[in-house]
């Protein structure tokens, strides 16, 4: 076991300096000359010359990649050419509340997909099946931008569901505010948003000490859209998984012996054939990790969620090549470190891999 | 003769497939006294193993018992019964066919317990074997606890989801005590499992086929069942490795009394083993009587076929002689009228193209035969004619 | 390279489930609505103030009307806007005909997922089946850099790709209204050309690791073997022999990977980063600023989206069940 991690964490420190290459690589060979973009607007010849020197852009390629090689081990992103601070600071606060939207929106596939998949699975054509197929299939075919924005029309609009509207929640200590003007609505309307006020830690904290449920009411309702969101595509795809590895499970040899020495059906389902079924489905979450990243950077958008995706966004229109490259380093390094964790946990969970 | 415990009687299973209706089960009757091991031998195909799934309750869609009943003698229960399903319940006698479906779930383990052909596919490969052998054990002693038994066990009161989920996060709620645990391993030691306290904390895939096939034997007794239903048992194993296995059964069979019903196709196992045999042909028992009834007066004409298909080792001279054609199709669309047999029948007759019925053979008491020649000399001159078979399709197939 | 074998499973699973026939049938009108968009639009997509004439504001589909305050002389007063039957989906925000946009919105879904995955195609099987057939070095830099690869997602890699390529759109004539048959529609449409670009370099990964597989399994098949003994050349075994042969799962990849690079697409119009505004993806985007008045601006386009995906995927489940079951489903990628 431990050999196996040692392999897979080499491994993975491979592809993480892989993607780093990649990102520089990337970055060399984009228009534009960085100084100027450094430098800012107006800047003279003088400065932009000053500049280059002083960052090193005036070195041969090799030896800026070094450095960047260098700076990046010690956590060092660079300076943002736009935001004018420190890659790592601006990608660190923006961390908590991608986590906090991917977790949820996880959470949330798991609570839906799961149960559904069982159904679906052991009820074959009857119409639950048919309505989890079809909701799978509906699931894995929605763009999540679109999803997200007929989710505020039909609740938030149409039906009036109580959700929160631009700077009418009120925070609390600890609370975790970015300043952000909303895209929807442009102001011309009070139109509802996911936008997070307040942190899941500042919502919990006010629970433990002042013993206050509002925050947390408050965060829920801010998320509750944003990860449903991100977490249908997902929900979409484990449905489909758990329902065809139910089928497959409860086919077995086992379950008919199982039956035979009297196990009440509800233990054969859930401690047997589900455990059975999400070994390898949590090969697959693991995966897929890479899809909710990519549904993050949209559904922060559509939300306005102050997290890593919304940031690349800007970073991207403001050609910010130093963020740019820090937010997508650290997402790669993050799906590095989740598949891993994904590797360990399926080698724990399957005694025929860990004898190997 | 001992008392019966079972009787099956015109018990018929179908298969309601896209093709049509299968027939594998054709109003079977047999009778199985208490503590003796009953047989059921045949070619593959022959419906044994739906047999063996119908008394259990487990034929899977789209298979279904369509009628017959199969009495079971359990005072106690038929004294519970006796109440709510007046019909079910005769004497110490209960239709198992007549109760509900939970009540039927609830035989199993106590009642009916059963093994199964290949002991590798036959356990969840991610548990241990001892947690699974625990499972079992726990069940029973859960049921036994709750007076209101039946009911308990049955539907499912202690296993909510939530009791599953609660019992998943919490170790001291685990569905399996250290008593279950305790007993699976002393179980794992009755069926001669060497070093079973280590052995019990192992998956499947670190059991040999022999060693595991044992196991389950240890996983069907944790429920100290009355009649032991074992499904081919040794076919999967070594040849040393089924002797090793019947050895266990049989040991097992005397020490405890059990009932044992073992199917299988094997005559070798079927003369170690058994008291009584009942041979199947086409979803038929086509003969049943005690062994000696079967190996040395047998009247029907399959019977004779299937023992001739056996290499005897101190024959050496004899000619291994297998009986031509093929087990027929059980589609019922397909099925003659007459005796099922008669295409491959060395000894048909015109009678045969009448269904036949159950005559006494000429052995014990218990000796029975479908076959026209139980009371009838054979006559060349009624035989049937080639042209028959052609005209009736009745080929090789 | 199409057995009678898989034909016959082909036929017997589409008779046997209604999936596959709704993701042809709506497949064909999408489809249709591809070659034939100039002829069944009516109007140029690209013409905009279509605009109620008195009040300046966007019609509403068809049937239905909307109230909205417009100010008359320093003062607002509330007016209702009725549809207008020229305009059947109503109108966009710079007066542009939704229906009419929806039809060619098709056009560069189709075009888009089709060349991405076609340049994907051509980048990653004979790299994959190369890495495959002959191992070693090429096989173990091909999975390193498909690791890398496979460590961004699509989404994120497209974007960066895209910070590095610009959004240029490429300008494709149409045939129809060049040769005279649609008065008044746009000579040339423009394709999103960095985004079909940058789609085939995100998914080729996907097509390599299959044909690399396919690969690996074949070189050692007894056929193979034979064909090396006659004293065939590596390049004619990899033609004749391996490439006919690992066609199916990558043919079952290429119709999931269609879905994946329309979503894709859609994506990047919608965070405005294609280049075109004739999009699906840049529709919505530009409904939503005004979704609850408008709401129809952004529905349509959704939908057009939706029933895109779908139909690729039910054919590509379709071709799945019957080709090749093995497909694991974690290799859909996205």
């Amino acid at each position: 076991m431990l050999k196996f991690l040692i392999r897979r964490l080499l491994q993975g420190i491979l592809v993480v300096w892989g993607v780093i290459t990649v990102m520089f690589i990337l970055r060399a060979v984009s228009p534009g000359d960085p100084a100027v973009l450094m430098a800012g607007e107006g800047a003279d010849d003088e400065i932009i010359q000053r500049v280059r020197e002083a960052e090193g852009l005036d070195e041969p390629l090799l030896s800026q990649y070094l450095d960047y090689l260098g700076s990046i081990l010690v956590g060092d992103f660079g300076f943002s050419w736009e935001a004018r601070s420190e890659v790592t600071a601006i990608v660190i606060r923006r961390i908590p509340a991608t986590i906090e939207l991917a977790v949820a929106a996880t959470v949330v596939a798991l609570v839906i997909a799961v149960p559904l998949g069982v159904i679906s699975g052991t009820r074959r054509n009857e119409p639950a099946d048919y309505g989890a197929t079809l909701f799978s299939l509906l699931g894995i075919s929605t763009p999540n931008f679109w999803l997200g924005l007929m989710l505020i029309l039909v609740l938030g609009v149409w039906y009036g569901i109580p959700y929160p509207s631009i700077g009418t929640s009120s925070f609390s200590t600890g609370s975790f505010v970015v300043e952000y003007p909303s895209s929807i609505g442009l102001g011309l309307f009070d139109f509802p948003t996911g936008r997070r006020e307040i942190g899941f830690t500042a919502a919990v904290s006010a629970v433990l000490f002042e013993q206050s449920l509002s925050e947390l009411g408050a965060w829920l309702r801010h998320i509750t859209l944003p990860a449903l969101t991100l977490g249908t595509y997902f929900t979409a795809l484990i449905t489909r998984l758990t329902r065809s590895g139910m089928i497959d499970e409860l086919g077995k040899p086992y379950v008919t012996s199982m039956e035979a020495k009297g196990l009440p059906r509800i233990l054969i389902l859930y401690k047997h054939t589900l455990r059975n079924t999400m070994i390898p489905i949590i090969t697959v979450i693991g995966l897929q990790i890479g899809t909710l990243a990519g549904g993050a950077v949209i559904t922060e958008t559509v939300f306005n969620w102050p997290g890593l995706g919304l940031r690349l966004i800007d970073a991207l229109n403001d050609r910010d090549w130093p963020v740019i490259q820090g937010i997508v380093i650290f997402i790669a390094v993050g799906f590095v470190v989740i598949n891993i964790v994904v590797d360990a946990l399926y080698n724990y969970l399957d005694p025929q891999v860990s004898e190997s | 003769m001992t008392e019966d415990i079972l009787k099956i009687s015109d018990l018929s299973t179908r298969f309601f497939t896209s093709e049509g209706q299968v027939n594998a089960v054709e109003r079977i009757s047999l009778n199985v006294g208490e503590g003796e091991v009953f047989g059921i031998v045949g070619e593959s195909g022959s419906g044994k193993s739906v047999t063996a799934l119908s008394i259990v309750d487990l034929v899977e869609s789209p298979g279904q018992i369509t009628s017959g009943s199969i009495e079971y003698r359990n005072a106690e229960l038929a004294d519970a019964l006796e109440a709510d399903y007046p019909d079910a319940v005769d004497g110490e006698f209960v239709d198992v066919l007549s109760v509900p479906e939970s009540v039927r779930r609830s035989l199993r383990g106590p009642s009916f317990s059963m093994i199964f052909q290949d002991p590798e596919s036959s356990f969840n490969p991610s548990v241990t074997v001892g947690e699974q052998i625990a499972e079992a054990v726990e069940v029973q002693r859960r049921a036994r606890a709750d007076p209101r038994s039946t009911r308990a066990r049955t539907q499912g009161v202690e296993y909510s989801l939530s009791g599953y989920l609660t019992s998943a996060l919490l170790p001291s709620k685990r569905f399996v005590t250290t008593e279950s645990k305790e007993r699976a391993i002393e179980l794992l030691e009755m069926v001669g499992i060497p070093d079973p306290v280590k052995r019990a904390e192992e998956y499947p895939h670190q059991y040999s086929g022999g060693m595991l096939q044992r196991a389950m034997i240890a996983q069907a007794l944790a429920g100290e069942p009355d009649v032991l239903i074992a499904d081919e048992p040794t076919t999967a194993l070594d040849v040393t490795i089924q002797a090793q296995v019947l050895d266990i059964l049989s040991e097992l069979q005397r020490e405890v009394g059990m009932t044992i019903l073992l199917i299988t196709h094997d005559l070798g196992v079927v003369a170690r083993m058994c008291d009584r045999v009942g041979v199947m042909y086409a979803g038929e028992i086509v003969e049943q009587g005690t062994l000696a009834d079967i190996f040395e007066e047998n009247v029907h004409p399959y019977t004779a076929g299937l023992l001739g298909s056996v290499p005897v080792l101190d024959d050496v001279g004899g000619r291994l002689r297998p009986i031509e054609g093929n087990v027929p199709s059980l589609l019922d669309s397909e099925m003659g009228g007459g005796c099922y047999f008669a295409d491959r029948c060395p000894k048909a007759m015109e009678e045969c193209l009448r269904k036949p019925r159950t005559f006494d053979g000429p052995g014990s008491d218990d000796h029975v035969s479908m076959c026209y020649l139980a009371d009838h000399p054979y006559e060349e001159g009624e035989a049937l004619s080639d042209e028959h078979f052609e005209s009736t399709g009745g080929d090789d197939r | 390279m199409i057995s009678d074998r898989v034909r016959s499973n082909l036929r017997q699973s589409f008779s046997e489930s209604l999936l596959p026939k709704i993701g042809l049938g709506i497949l064909v009108v999408i489809v249709v609505m591809t070659l034939f968009a100039p002829l069944l639009a009516t109007h140029d997509p690209t013409d905009t103030g279509h605009f109620d004439p008195e009040t300046g504001s966007e019609y509403p589909p068809l049937g239905h009307s909307y109230e909205t305050e417009v100010a008359v002389d320093g003062e607002f007063t509330e007016v209702t806007i009725e549809s207008n039957s020229t305009h059947v989906l109503g109108t966009n925000t710079v007066g542009q005909d939704v229906y009419s946009r929806l039809i060619y919105g098709a056009r560069v879904s189709v075009i888009v997922g089709l060349s991405a995955t076609l340049l994907a195609l051509l980048i990653g099987v004979p790299i994959g089946l190369l890495a495959g057939y002959y191992g070693g070095r090429v096989d173990d830099g091909l999975m390193r850099v498909a690791d890398t690869m496979l460590a961004f997602p699509a989404l994120v890699l497209a974007l960066a790709l895209i910070g590095v390529f610009g959004e240029r759109p490429v300008g494709i004539p149409d045939p129809i209204v060049m040769a005279g048959f649609a008065e008044g529609m746009p000579a040339t449409i423009p394709i999103p050309g960095t985004v079909t670009i940058v789609g085939a370099l995100v998914i080729w990964v996907w097509f390599a690791r299959v044909a690399r597989g396919e690969a690996m399994s074949l070189r050692n098949a007894e056929y193979v073997k034979a064909a090396r003994s006659f004293g065939t050349s590596h390049a004619q075994i990899l033609l004749k022999h391996i490439l006919p042969n690992s066609m199916t799962p990558i043919i079952v990849l290429a119709t999931i990977q269609v879905a994946v690079i329309i979503l894709l697409e859609a994506s990047l119009a919608y965070l405005g980063f294609s280049g075109t505004t004739l999009s699906w993806g840049y529709e919505i985007e530009r409904g939503q600023d005004y979704l609850r008045r408008r709401p129809w601006v952004s529905i349509f386009p959704g939908i057009g989206i939706m029933l895109a995906v779908i139909s690729v995927n039910l054919l590509g489940d379709w071709f799945r069940d019957a080709l090749d079951p093995n497909v694991d489903q974690s290799e859909r990628g996205a």
